[in-house]
C-alpha cells in the first residue's frame, strides 16, 4: 500500500537533506519528481501545482534565521503535505448515534458498516445495523450474513420496498441500542429521486452523522463527487475504502481536505477488522517510512482478549509458554490484519526489504501449525521438548497433521526463540496497560527487521 | 449525457489558444519586418540615427502599428502582401513544450492517467513540431492530429453477439464461456446482468456461473438477477471452489444446448497475489472465450495497474467501463484503451438492465470536440 509514494517522498527529503547545495537544478528536478508522484496518486492537479509552486517558491526566497534551508525544505514539504491531508476528526459518539452511510454503487458501503459496527461493539457499544438498501439485489442479504458472522444486531426487511416504511417498522425496537447504523442503497448525486429517498429519510431518522463511502482509486472525479455529497446530502464526514492494494488515496483523500469534510476511517481488507481511524499525521508518517507506532498498539488493542492477556502474562513471568500459548499469540498477530500490514506501522520496518512471499509464506504456515498443535498430546504441547529428545514424536506428529517433519521443525524453533525471549531478561513482560510498551516495541520492530537472522 | 463535457470545452480552449497565440506572433513578425521596412525608409528620407532605428523597433506593437497607419494610409497593399506571406507558421519545439505543459495539465484534469497523457503528448509532438501550418488553419490542424492519435488508441470494439452465434453456428455443442474480472465493487454481477439480458434479447440462451463464493450475499445477488431476468444460474456453497463452480455451469449449459456462459468472479484486488493465481486458474479450467475487465470510469491512475495485472494474468480481450454516468471526464476510457491495445466493448450508464451502452469509438471522439 501506498509504497511507490512513500517512495518518492522519502526520496525527495533524502535528497533536501543530502545536497550540498540547493540550486535551481536540483530543486526542479525534485518538484518534477514530485509533480509526478502525486499526479500519479490522483491528487487533484490544481493542488499538486499549488504545492510545487510553494515548494519552488521556499526554496529559492525564503530565509529563515537560524534554520538551514535544506530543514526549512524539508519542513515546508512535511507541512504542505500535511495541509493537503486536512486537519484530523475524530468520530466521537455522543449518548444517542444514528449513523447514515451514502456513497456511489460500489464504495463498499454495506462491508464498511459491518466494520464499523464491529469497531464499536469492541468498544463497549451497543450497535444495530439496519439494511435501508431496497434497491440492490441481495443487500440485505448481505448485511444480514456479515452481522451474523460478527455477532451484531441486524434490522431487515425483505419485503420491504420502501426505504422509509421500513425505517417506520424497526423504530420501536432500537431503543435499546446506543450505535444505529444505516445502510443505504448506493447512488449518485445526479439522481433526483434517489436524492429525494435520501432527504425524506434523514428527515424521518435525524441521523447525528451522515458519512459519505468513498472508494481510494477514485481519480479526479474524487473533488466534484465530495463536494456534491456535501452539498446536497449533507456530509459531515467520510469513510475511503479500497486503500489497500495500489490505490493511493490521493484523489480522495485531498478532495476531502479540500471541501472539509473530515476523513474518520480508511479501510484497508477484505476482514473485518481491516479498518483504521485516520490520522493525517500518522498517515504521513507512515508514507514517509516513519512507522506508525499509534495505530498499532491502537489495533493490538481492539483485537486481544484481557482475560488471555493476564493467563500469558503470568506464564510469562513464570518464563514458560506452551505450544498452545505460541499459537494463540500469532494467531492474533494475524487477527490485527496480517503481517503486511503489521510491517507497514512498525517504524524503520516499512523501509526494509523483506523478501515478497516471505509474509505470505508465513502466513499459510500458522494454519500449519494449527494443524500440528492438534495433532500432539497435552504432554507434548505443555513440553515441547519432548518431542526433540524422541525424534520418533515428531514424525507421528507429522503424519497426523499431514504436514512435512521440516514444519514440525520450524515450529519448534519459533517455540525455542519465544521462549528464549521470555526468559533473556524481562524484556517482554508487559506493562500494566497489559501492552508492550513503546520502547519494547521499538525491540521487537529491531528483532523484525533482521529477518535474516531471524527464521521463522 | 454529461459524460466528456469538460473534457470537450478544455481541449476546445486549449487548440484555440494555440491558434489564438500563432497568430499574435505572425502578426508581431509582420509588425516588425513593417518596422524595419519603415524605418529604412525613413532613415533613408530624414537620415535618421541608427539608434533610433533600434527605438522604433523596440517600441510595442500597438504604438508603432499606429503611427504607421498614420503616417502612410495609402500603402496597405504592400503590407497586405506581406501578411499573407507569413502566415505559414511553424510551431517550434520550445513553443510546443510549453503548449504541451497544458495539455497535460488538462488531459489529468480529466482522468487521464499520468503515463498515458504523457504519450499522447509525445506523439503529439512528433506529429506537429517542425510542420508548417497555415494561421488560419492550425487550431483545426492540431485537432485534427490529437484526433488522429486518440482514434489510434481507442480499438474499434468487437460485437459479442456475432462472436456468440460465430462460434456457436460452427460447433454446434461448446457454448461460448465469458469470464469477468475485477476489483471488488466495480460493478462486475450488475454489469453481467445487464449483458445476459441484452444477449437474450438478441436471441442468445445465456446461463450465469455464481463464481463469487467469497463475498457475503453475492450468490443471492446474481441469484436475484437470474430470477427477474430467467436465467438459469448455476450456485454451489460459500467457500467453494470458484473454477468448480464455473466448470459444472459450462457443463449445465452443453447438456442443455445453451449458447453462452457468464462467470461471475469475485472482485480481487490485484496485489492479492493468491487470489490472481485463483482467477488464473478459472481461466485454465474453463477456458473462456472472451476475458472481460470490468472497470470504473470514475477510476484514476489506479486503472493502469489494475488492468496490467489482470492481463498479465489472465490476458484481457475487452473491457467494460462501469458507472459511466456519474463520470463527466472519459479520461479512464483512453487510459484502459492505451494501456491494453484492447477494444472497450460496453458502457455501463445506470442500474436498470437497459442502461448499458456499446461503446461507440466514432461518438466518443466526437463528444470530446474533435
Amino acid at each position: 500500500m501506498l509504497e511507490k509514494l512513500g517512495e518518492v517522498l522519502r526520496k525527495a527529503t533524502d535528497r533536501i537533506a543530502n545536497a550540498i547545495f540547493l540550486d535551481k537544478n536540483l530543486v526542479d528536478s525534485i518538484v518534477r519528481d514530485l509533480q509526478r508522484a502525486l499526479l500519479e496518486a490522483d491528487v487533484n492537479v490544481i493542488l499538486v501545482k499549488q504545492l510545487t509552486d510553494k515548494i519552488k517558491k521556499s526554496a529559492v526566497d525564503e530565509r529563515i534565521k537560524g534554520i538551514e534551508k535544506k530543514e526549512h525544505l524539508i519542513k515546508v514539504l512535511h507541512d504542505e503535505l500535511l495541509s493537503l491531508l486536512g486537519e484530523t476528526k475524530k468520530l466521537i459518539l455522543q449518548k444517542e448515534n444514528r449513523i447514515i452511510f451514502l456513497g456511489l454503487y460500489g464504495a463498499g458501503k454495506t462491508t464498511t458498516i459491518a466494520k464499523i459496527g464491529d469497531y464499536f461493539a469492541k468498544r463497549g457499544n451497543k450497535v444495530a445495523l439496519i439494511g435501508l438498501d431496497v434497491h440492490r439485489p441481495a443487500a440485505k442479504e448481505q448485511l444480514q450474513q456479515l452481522a451474523e458472522k460478527n455477532k451484531l444486531d441486524c434490522f431487515v426487511n425483505f419485503e420491504e420496498k420502501n426505504a422509509l416504511r421500513a425505517w417506520k417498522k424497526f423504530k420501536p425496537q432500537l431503543k435499546d441500542y446506543n450505535l444505529i447504523l444505516v445502510d443505504t442503497a448506493g447512488r449518485h448525486t445526479l439522481d433526483k429521486e434517489l436524492v429525494n429517498e435520501i432527504s425524506t429519510l434523514s428527515k424521518e431518522i435525524n441521523p447525528t452523522e451522515s458519512i459519505l463511502v468513498m472508494p481510494a482509486d477514485i481519480g479526479q472525479a474524487a473533488k466534484k463527487q465530495a463536494e456534491e455529497f456535501k452539498n446536497i446530502l449533507k456530509i459531515t464526514g467520510v469513510i475511503i475504502t479500497r486503500m489497500d492494494s495500489t490505490a493511493k488515496g490521493g484523489g480522495a483523500l485531498t478532495a476531502c481536505a479540500e471541501t472539509k469534510a473530515p476523513v474518520y476511517f480508511i479501510t484497508t481488507g477484505e476482514k473485518i477488522n481491516d479498518i483504521e481511524e485516520f490520522d493525517p499525521k500518522s498517515f504521513l508518517s507512515r508514507l514517509l517510512g516513519m512507522g506508525d507506532l499509534q495505530s498499532l498498539l491502537e489495533k493490538i488493542k481492539s483485537v486481544t482478549d484481557e482475560g488471555k492477556q493476564e493467563k500469558l502474562k503470568k506464564q510469562m513471568e513464570e518464563g514458560r509458554l506452551s505450544l498452545d500459548d505460541v499459537i494463540e499469540q500469532v494467531k492474533s498477530m494475524n487477527s490485527l490484519g496480517g503481517f503486511e500490514k503489521i510491517k507497514s506501522m512498525i517504524p524503520g520496518l516499512g523501509k526494509a526489504k523483506i523478501p515478497e512471499n516471505l509474509l505470505e509464506n508465513q502466513q499459510a504456515k500458522i494454519t500449519k501449525w494449527e494443524h500440528i498443535a492438534k495433532s500432539m498430546t497435552p504432554e507434548e504441547k505443555a513440553n515441547p521438548e519432548l518431542l526433540k529428545k524422541e525424534t520418533s514424536r515428531i514424525s507421528r506428529v507429522a503424519k497426523g497433521a499431514g504436514v512435512s517433519a521440516s514444519d514440525m521443525r520450524s515450529l519448534l524453533k519459533q517455540y525455542d526463540m519465544l521462549n528464549e525471549m521470555i526468559k533473556s531478561g524481562s524484556s517482554m513482560d508487559i506493562n500494566n496497560s497489559g501492552m508492550p510498551s513503546q520502547k519494547q516495541m521499538m525491540k521487537l520492530a529491531k528483532k523484525f527487521g533482521k529477518v535474516k537472522k531471524m527464521r521463522f | 449525457m454529461v459524460m466528456f463535457k469538460f473534457l470537450r470545452e478544455k481541449i476546445k480552449n486549449w487548440a484555440e489558444k494555440i491558434s489564438k497565440h500563432e497568430e499574435e506572433k505572425a502578426e508581431k513578425e509582420i509588425d516588425i519586418e513593417k518596422l524595419s521596412k519603415k524605418a529604412d525608409k525613413i532613415k533613408k528620407e530624414v537620415h535618421l540615427e541608427p539608434s533610433l532605428d533600434k527605438q522604433l523597433r523596440g517600441k510595442t506593437i500597438g504604438d508603432s502599428l499606429r503611427s504607421l497607419e498614420e503616417d502612410e494610409p495609402k500603402k496597405e497593399g504592400f503590407f497586405e502582401r506581406i501578411k499573407s506571406k507569413i502566415q505559414k507558421v511553424k510551431i517550434s519545439e520550445k513553443e510546443f513544450e510549453i503548449y504541451s505543459e497544458e495539455l497535460e495539465m488538462l488531459l489529468l484534469e480529466n482522468n487521464v492517467a499520468l503515463e498515458v497523457s504523457e504519450k499522447i503528448i509525445k506523439e503529439l509532438k512528433e506529429k506537429v513540431v517542425g510542420e508548417e501550418f497555415l494561421k488560419k488553419e492550425i487550431e483545426g490542424q492540431i485537432k485534427e492530429n490529437l484526433r488522429d492519435i486518440i482514434e489510434e488508441i481507442l480499438i474499434e470494439p468487437f460485437s459479442i453477439v456475432d462472436r456468440i452465434r460465430g462460434k456457436t453456428a460452427d460447433q454446434a455443442k461448446d457454448p461460448y464461456v465469458i469470464l469477468f474480472c475485477g476489483i471488488n465493487g466495480t460493478g462486475k454481477t450488475t454489469t453481467i446482468a445487464k449483458i445476459a439480458d441484452h444477449l437474450k434479447k438478441n436471441g442468445i440462451s445465456c446461463a450465469l456461473a455464481a463464481s463469487d463464493t467469497f463475498r457475503t450475499a453475492a450468490i443471492e445477488q446474481i441469484k436475484k438477477h437470474g430470477e427477474k431476468l430467467g436465467i438459469k444460474v448455476i450456485a454451489h456453497e460459500y467457500g467453494s471452489d470458484p473454477a468448480a463452480v464455473a466448470f459444472d455451469a459450462i457443463k449445465y449449459a452443453k447438456r442443455n444446448f445453451i449458447n453462452c456462459v457468464l462467470i461471475d468472479t469475485a472482485g480481487r484486488m490485484h496485489t492479492a497475489k493468491n487470489l490472481i493465481r485463483e482467477i488464473e486458474k478459472i481461466a485454465k479450467v474453463c477456458k473462456p472465450d472472451l476475458k472481460i475487465f470490468v472497470g470504473e470510469s470514475i477510476t484514476g491512475n489506479d486503472i493502469i495497474e489494475q488492468v496490467k495485472s489482470f492481463d498479465w494474468a489472465l490476458n484481457i480481450d475487452g473491457i467494460v467501463l462501469t458507472k459511466a454516468d456519474i463520470d463527466e471526464k472519459g479520461g479512464t476510457a483512453l487510459s484502459v484503451s492505451y494501456i491494453l491495445k484492447k477494444p472497450i466493448l460496453y458502457l455501463g450508464t445506470g442500474q436498470e438492465y437497459n442502461k448499458i451502452e456499446v461503446f461507440d469509438k466514432h461518438k466518443f471522439i466526437e463528444k470530446l470536440g474533435l
